[in-house]
């Protein structure tokens, strides 16, 4: 290339994993070096991501041209980043790939930041999967991941106030900006909103106050299929908060929120159990109460299991 | 007629054999001149005319109903020129308005503005390409033809001349904008604010004059000089430089339209260059803003200053100043004053090139600079003295005393540090998205203090140099929107990090200095920092240099409580 003008180095978007994972369109020049774009559901155009969690997993896997990769999965309370760190990733983040590695596999619960590129691929059939090429890693204490939950919640949050600002607005980035929507949102914003239509939020403000309960030392709300791993410095905080502000006396209203969460979740074939405890422990309820309140619920009527573990309201 | 039309008169005359290429010019030229239609467009209309002259209606009706004038030519989508020939009509194409000048041309005693200009293909910066530049001309004078938007030209056609191609921007064009223009575009004898000049162009203005003195340029040949003149004019927006090559008389405060003016950009500065086609006269109004009170609002700031302004006024406070004795080529021994300054919005130096008046070694010193230049070094503006006259001594600071120069840090948004001018005394904010693993200890040359490559230094001149070891810090701060390069000094470093060079030192020797970056990730990586220092723009992208460093710890459950009741969730 003639070209001297170095690349512009693309910023990073704190992210939690349901938003980016939920993606399914992508942007990418035809130049060899131009950069490619993961567009999320809220107009996030990313190419960087600054991530944290639980790490859960992290395994070989032999390619077919003999090269090992490792593939590993981040837990956040939103979902699951995957990320593979292969023969090109820097030196230092496969040689922190294989410390981390040994550790989680004498049980150790690491909890990890990473800042990644992201990854984009589409198969024949066209599924489209997502994933992280990490480029930096570490292991941090449970407050920077406390603070790391809530700035990825923020911007998330604003993110979803300027998806729903843009949906009334005329599909021109001129619309845009004369609505106060940020510059590095607009043309992002203008392709989810045409690739992806209406979307429903409600699943993203539930993972933001899942997250926020963490950043508040509140009931760690297990993640729904693995309740094995708690981070040390919320499984403390757990104690205390179970104690319970939670009575008997709250019990009606509790059943009342159970029967609200059962409307708002259900997509026609009721809500499973899990998803169900698991919301209402974000919104600070005990899990145990809530798991009572929805038997009482169904010994009443108002409820009904349509099939084992899936509830749904009786009309 | 010109032989401008001489393809079009061809095709006509194949289509029609006895029609007189003479008439057949005419009535292109009469097409181009009265009806702004540029030949392409007109084609068939003439060919339409020289048909039924002969009592033949075109063979092929593509068109139907009223709006038959219209060709149904296929539309021709594509996205370089080189896709295009000479004959193409009814082109879609993505382009970058490069430039965009509003021509007016006199249309049967009507002034009609066709502006024309130059624009490149491929013109998304993300997509890479080879960038070809064809010039165009608006036919319709389409509002939306700005320059550095990019725009979506659907209906335009190739003209050919001279073997140059060209775009028409018809009058029945369609142009949707894909990325706004920077720059505005003004009709031209239109007066534009000062404060809105910024791109080279043609300008009218109306100021009033704050400054004029007699100039020579000298002739880089040796083959004599020119005499011009150089001055400042202001209205309520700004003031802006300006440069005469006619004679120019008019008394320092009146108020004069300067009609037709060329805007030229001298290193970072645009200025105003008046030349033969310019036309100023005197202005009248009322109600414009007195010399003084212009004078006084085109004070610059710090801030403001940029590479090659000229004719700056400024108040500023030195806070050191050293003298510096050398000697010229001609062997002559010379003086200069040189110090930092400050004023509210941030910080810079000054070189005085005669005796300042004032005692050097009583800093600070408040000061008021009249006409004064601004180089930049590294950057970093410095205001150029030439002479004591243009210094004027303040008793006290126009800022008043509760701001206290010395440590005042102006805080800049760290986007607008990435796009704007170097800056020195500033802070910003931002997370930490990468430590480089050159982060540690370093080994600097004695001599200018750069830092060694493979033990050895990149400057020539420097022979015999030994490594020293310093402590550096390398990451990237980034807030979202922008990043930069952020480089922490030894101070700053071992402050951040509670260990002093030795401790680092006999880290890295046990543990290596992989482990020692992994230490340093395991405490920034994601997380946020406060940082101040200066920075330095090129087109190589932005870096600060950090004089200090700290990582903002928050309190995530105050901060989670506060997220939920503003966006109410509950």
């Amino acid at each position: 290339m003639q070209s001297s003008i170095r690349a512009k180095r693309q910023s990073a978007w704190h992210m939690l994993a349901s938003e980016y994972g939920d993606s399914t369109l992508n942007e990418q020049g035809s130049g060899e070096f131009d950069p490619l774009f993961v567009i999320t559901k809220l107009g996030a155009k990313v190419n960087r991501l600054v991530v944290a969690g639980l790490l859960e997993r992290l395994e070989p896997r032999e390619t077919n041209s003999g090269a090992t990769i490792w593939q590993g999965q981040i837990r956040d309370p939103s979902g699951i980043h995957y990320f593979s760190v292969g023969d090109y990733a820097a030196e230092s983040m496969r040689e922190l790939t294989l410390q981390l590695a040994a550790r989680t596999d004498d049980g150790e619960t690491l909890m990890i930041m990473m800042t990644a590129k992201a990854k984009f691929f589409q198969n024949e059939e066209g599924a489209v999967y997502t994933s992280l090429r990490p480029e930096e890693a570490a292991i941090i204490p449970g407050s920077a991941y406390r603070q790391w939950l809530v700035k990825a919640s923020n911007d998330m949050l604003e993110r979803m106030d300027y998806q729903q600002k843009s949906l009334s607005l005329e599909k021109t980035v001129e619309a845009l900006a004369k609505e106060g929507i940020p510059e590095h949102l607009r043309s992002g914003l203008l392709l989810a909103n045409a690739h992806y239509g209406e979307i429903d939020l409600e699943s993203y403000r539930l993972n933001i106050m899942q997250a926020l309960d963490i950043a508040e030392g509140k009931t760690y709300s297990a993640p729904p299929k693995q309740t094995t791993v708690v981070d040390n410095s919320q499984e403390k905080s757990e104690e205390n908060d179970s104690s319970g502000e939670e009575t008997k006396d709250g019990s009606d209203d509790l059943k009342k929120i159970m029967m609200d969460l059962i409307a708002k979740l259900d997509q026609g074939e009721g809500v499973d159990f899990n998803s169900l405890l698991s919301n209402a422990a974000a919104r600070g309820h005990d899990r145990d109460l809530a798991e009572e309140a929805l038997d009482e619920l169904s010994a009443e009527g108002s409820v009904f299991e349509q099939r084992f573990g899936w509830f749904k309201q009786t009309s | 007629m010109t032989s401008e039309y001489d393809i079009h008169v061809q095709e006509v005359i194949k289509q029609v054999p006895d029609a007189d290429p003479v008439k057949v010019a005419e009535a292109f030229g009469r097409y181009e001149k009265d009806f702004l239609i540029p030949p392409e467009d007109a084609m068939r209309s003439v060919l339409r005319r020289f048909l039924s002259d002969k009592g033949v209606m075109p063979t092929k009706s593509g068109s139907s109903g009223s709006s038959g004038s219209r060709p149904a030519i296929p539309v021709k989508k594509v996205s370089s020129f080189s896709e295009l020939s000479s004959d193409d009509k009814n082109v879609e194409i993505e382009v970058e308005i490069i430039t965009h000048n509003p021509r007016t041309t006199m249309v049967r005693g009507e002034e009609k503005i066709v502006p024309y200009g130059l624009l490149e293909d491929n013109p998304w910066p993300d997509k890479g390409g080879e960038r070809t530049r064809w010039e165009f001309k608006d036919w319709g004078n389409h509002s939306n033809v700005t320059p550095g938007a990019i725009v979506r030209l659907e209906g335009v056609s190739v003209n050919e001349y001279q073997g140059r191609m060209s775009l028409n921007i018809n009058q029945s064009s369609r142009i949707a904008v894909l990325r706004e223009g920077t720059r505005v575009v003004t009709t031209p004898g239109e007066p534009v604010e000062i404060n809105t000049i910024t791109s080279e162009g043609s300008v009218t203005v109306v100021g009033r004059l704050l400054a004029s003195r007699k100039d020579q340029i000298h002739r880089k040949d040796g083959s004599g000089s020119i005499d011009v003149v150089r001055g400042r004019i202001a209205d309520d927006s700004g003031a802006i430089g300006f440069l005469s090559w006619e004679s120019f008389d008019h008394e320092v405060g009146s108020l004069i339209k300067i009609e037709n003016a060329q805007v030229r950009t001298f290193r970072d500065t645009p200025e105003i260059n008046i030349g033969s086609s310019t036309k100023i006269e005197i202005y009248h109004d009322a109600n414009f803003s007195t010399a003084d009170d212009l004078a006084a609002q085109s004070i610059s700031k710090i801030e403001d200053l940029r590479d090659g302004s000229r004719d700056v006024d400024i108040v500023v406070e030195v806070q050191k100043m050293t003298k510096r004795t050398f000697t010229n080529a001609d062997g002559e021994e010379k003086s200069v004053w040189s110090g930092d300054i400050a004023d509210p919005t941030g910080r810079c130096r000054c070189s005085i090139w005669s005796e300042p008046p004032f005692d050097i070694d009583s800093t600070p010193i408040v000061m008021r600079l009249r006409s004064v230049r601004v180089r930049a070094w590294q950057g970093i503006p410095d205001i150029t003295i030439d002479d004591v006259s243009q210094i004027e001594l303040l008793a006290a600071t126009p800022w008043g005393d509760d701001i206290d120069l010395s440590t005042n840090v102006v805080e800049v948004p760290l986007h607008d540090l990435v796009s704007g001018a170097s800056r020195v005394g500033i802070s910003t904010s931002g997370f930490i998205v990468s430590v480089r693993e050159d982060s540690g200890i370093i080994s600097r040359c004695s001599e200018c203090r750069r830092v060694l490559r493979n033990g050895e230094c990149s400057v020539p001149s420097c022979s015999s140099y030994e490594g020293v070891d310093d402590v550096r810090l390398r990451m990237v701060l980034d807030d979202g929107i922008g990043s930069l390069s952020l480089l922490v000094n030894k101070i700053a470093a071992t402050d951040l990090l509670s260990m002093d060079e030795e401790k680092i030192t006999k880290e890295i020797e046990e543990n290596g200095s992989m482990a020692f970056v992994q230490q340093i990730r395991e405490l920034l990586l994601g997380r946020k920092m406060k940082v101040s220092g200066r920075t330095f723009v090129d087109e190589q992208g932005s870096m600060l240099i950090s004089d200090a460093v700290e990582l903002l710890e928050s309190d995530s459950a105050l901060d989670a409580s506060e997220l939920r009741t503003k966006w109410e969730l509950v």
